[in-house]
């Protein structure tokens, strides 16, 4: 098996080697960077496969790192941040992070996050149909079938249902679905998506009351899981 | 120039009046003459010369009563229509009306000024207990400033400036909410151009108070008077009115930050003993636990081993918690929290919580009961998550892991009312408010499992900033009943299926 190269970009020592020995311990490639210029120039000598950024770093700011990276590269980055400072979090989605994970984190959440930041060779935006754990989304004839079983969505709610579905198993925040839904002009209007997600639940949850499809994360936004990952 | 056009037309009124009275007396006499004495005749133009006296100046009623005796003379005595006199008598009756003339006029004058005088100091106290009433209602220096400079502008009838003296002890114009919307150096050049102007002086009056200068009172009166007129008196009074004022509010400030100062010192103080055992305990079984592996991994069986590393594990999570509450707290009491509001579903709230809180010493589930067609409401939603989980904490800490917990959150009076109960033993009466309180633990509270007697108190801080309130009951049928509301977002915030634009 091919091994994923994972760069590991944290600032403090213990951390880092615990995150390090931890990746290690799953069987991935892994390089360390103790500053955000050392990460950037990591990168240029050997692109890894996925980052793991601590956004607390003491020479560039880790929005600044990601903003950096995305300007020529595709592959995940996953941030470290502390519990209780979403809108970092916010910040750091938008600025073109594919994932996160709070302080203090155990092993399990890290490393569904990696798995599910490293498993989309290809980019899902380009398939026809899209199949996220029992949910089978058609993009071109726009219909949806839940265990087999096809459901009528509103348009808004296929729109809204198929930006989840193509960042599976990603929080996307509110802004990224509201731009991709509603358009730019609406990305403040965290109303709309609280009632659609309501809607949407009715009709591909199991149970609405309990989702566990799609997730909410709170001051964040929602996450469409593919069932497996949740585990 | 409108001053001296009123002077002479109140000098014009006076001896058109005075003019009247000597013509009306004069008539009067000439109708009697026929049938009196000339004594009654001289009475009649006494009669008019008093009636003249009693509404007219000195000098007025003087000049009037010596026309009045030339008419008398020149009507009357004979030689008639000559202005000459042949018996002494008419002396008499000439010096009789001039000094008559005088003295009521005299009498009369005072009389008026003491009225004058009267209604003076009766429209200044006025004035002044109106200022007081106001002045000891305002909270604040610029209010003060804002409250004198107002009233005097109504009793001066012109602008009036207040300054304000700045602990750096320059003058500055106070404040006021309408103020502070020019820049201020556009409003202090203003103000110079309306204090500097060519005409016209403006008096400026120090705000002195007990120990020092507090600022400054400037108005440009349309008359200019002397500090010791009625004017300068009224104003000097006004402005000690604001001086005693300021004081008192300089006074309340002072008592204030002492307060504040001392509630912070003991707040410190009772952090820090508080907290110090609660971070060392968990820091030194940390320690101990990973010492005791350290060059004995081959040794020690791989399930002790376990064991050890799993209350690392569980040490660390207990002071992660704690070090959490801290910052919220030091967070909530600061004294301006900025909630980050959005529009929340209160189900996404509750079950979040319900996810993260997920205890695995839990035995039984916890029940949750959420009316699905709640409106949305305006919160910070990670805030409103941490005081479900602290409820749910303290709900299994006390009442125990076997015990029935359930959540409701239902709509009641334009909020969502949220209950988490447990069967548990309860808090007794006596302690409901109080454990809301900074380091109070109720009488039941275990004594070393990591509480320091903040969670609730962090729940009281949220919900109070969100605007919404908590409260601890008693569960029927035993047990404790944490409920709290927060009030829904507005209108414009809640969205139905239909007002939105899909197909």
């Amino acid at each position: 098996m091919n091994r994923s190269l994972l760069l590991v970009v944290e600032d403090d020592p213990e951390m880092r080697s615990v995150v390090s020995f931890t990746l290690r311990n799953y069987g991935y490639d892994v390089r360390e960077a103790a500053t955000g210029a050392e990460a950037l120039s990591q990168i240029q000598t050997r692109t890894p496969d996925a980052m793991v950024l601590d956004l607390g770093l003491p020479d560039i700011d880790g929005f600044v790192v990601t903003a950096c990276v995305r300007q020529e590269h595709e592959f995940p980055i996953i941030v470290l941040s502390a519990r209780g400072e979403e809108q970092h979090q916010v910040r750091a989605l938008d600025s073109g992070a594919n994932d996160y994970v709070t302080k203090p984190f155990r092993e399990g959440e890290l490393m569904a996050r990696i798995r599910a930041a490293l498993r989309r060779p290809v980019p899902v935006a380009e398939r026809r149909d899209l199949n996220v754990g029992d949910l089978r989304i058609d993009s071109t004839q726009r219909r949806v079938f839940v265990r087999g079983k096809e459901v009528t969505l509103t348009r808004t709610e296929f729109d809204l249902l198929d930006t989840l579905a193509r960042n599976a198993d990603r929080v996307v925040t509110h802004r990224q679905i509201l731009r991709a839904v509603w358009g730019a002009e609406h990305v403040d209007e965290v109303h709309y998506l609280r009632v659609y997600i309501k809607l949407l639940r009715t009709k591909i949850e199991v149970d609405p009351a309990r989702p566990t499809r799609i997730l909410t994360t709170l001051g964040v936004g929602y996450r469409l899981v593919s069932s497996e990952v949740l585990s | 120039m409108a001053l001296r056009t009123a002077a002479l037309q109140r000098a014009l009124r006076d001896y058109g009046f005075a003019a009247a009275c000597v013509v009306l007396s004069t008539l009067g006499a000439q109708l009697v003459q026929p049938y009196g004495h000339l004594a009654d005749l001289a009475m009649i133009h006494l009669l008019g010369i008093v009636f003249l006296s009693l509404r007219s100046s000195v000098r007025t009623s003087l000049v009037a009563s010596v026309v009045s005796i030339f008419s008398f003379d020149f009507f009357f005595i004979a030689p008639r229509y000559a202005l000459a006199w042949s018996d002494a008598e008419s002396v008499v009756t000439f010096v009789a009306m001039v000094v008559v003339a005088a003295v009521v006029s005299k009498l009369s004058e005072n009389l008026r000024r003491q009225e004058q005088a009267a209604r003076a100091v009766a429209a200044r106290t006025q004035a002044l207990y109106e200022l007081n009433v106001e002045l000891s209602s305002s909270r604040d220096a610029a209010q003060l400033a804002a409250v004198t400079a107002r009233h005097l502008t109504k009793l001066f009838g012109v602008p009036v400036t207040v300054l304000l003296q700045t602990p750096e002890g320059t003058l500055q114009p106070a404040q006021t909410a309408r103020d502070r919307s020019l820049s201020q150096s556009a409003w202090l050049r203003r103000e110079f151009v309306k204090q500097h102007a060519p005409s016209g002086t403006a008096i400026w009056t120090p705000v002195l108070g007990a120990h020092s200068a507090l600022g400054a009172v400037g108005l440009k009166p349309l008359l200019p008077f002397e500090q010791d007129s009625e004017q300068g008196v009224l104003l000097s009074a006004c402005v000690n009115q604001l001086a005693t004022a300021l004081e008192r509010v300089q006074l309340a400030g002072a008592v204030r930050r002492t307060q504040l100062e001392a509630e912070g010192e003991r707040l410190r103080s009772s952090l820090l003993s508080a907290v110090s055992h609660d971070l060392k305990t968990p820091l030194a079984t940390m320690i101990a636990a990973g010492a005791a592996l350290i060059g004995r991994t081959g040794e020690i069986e791989p399930k002790a081993a376990d064991e050890i590393l799993r209350s690392v594990v569980n040490e660390g999570e207990r002071l992660s918690r704690l070090i959490h509450n801290l910052l919220s707290v030091t967070r909530l009491e600061s004294t301006h929290v900025e909630l980050r509001r959005t529009p929340e579903s209160v189900d996404d709230i509750v079950l979040s919580a319900l996810g993260r809180f997920n205890d695995r010493s839990r035995k039984t589930p916890i029940v949750s009961e959420i009316d699905p067609d709640l409106p949305l409401i305006s919160a910070e939603p990670v805030l409103l998550e941490q005081v479900l989980v602290n409820l749910l904490e303290n709900a299994t800490r006390y009442a125990g892991s076997e015990s029935a917990i359930a959540v409701y959150a239902r709509a009641a009076d334009g909020s969502v009312l949220v209950q988490v109960e447990d069967n548990g033993p309860g808090i007794a009466e006596h302690e409901r408010e109080k454990v809301f309180e900074k380091f109070y633990r109720g009488q039941a509270a275990p004594k070393s499992d990591g509480g320091v007697g903040l969670g609730l108190t962090i729940c009281r801080s949220i919900i109070r900033a969100h605007g919404g309130k908590i409260g601890v009951r008693e569960r029927a049928g035993g047990g404790t009943l944490v409920e709290f509301t927060v009030p829904f977002a507005a209108a414009r915030e809640q969205l139905s299926r239909e007002a939105s634009l899909d197909s």
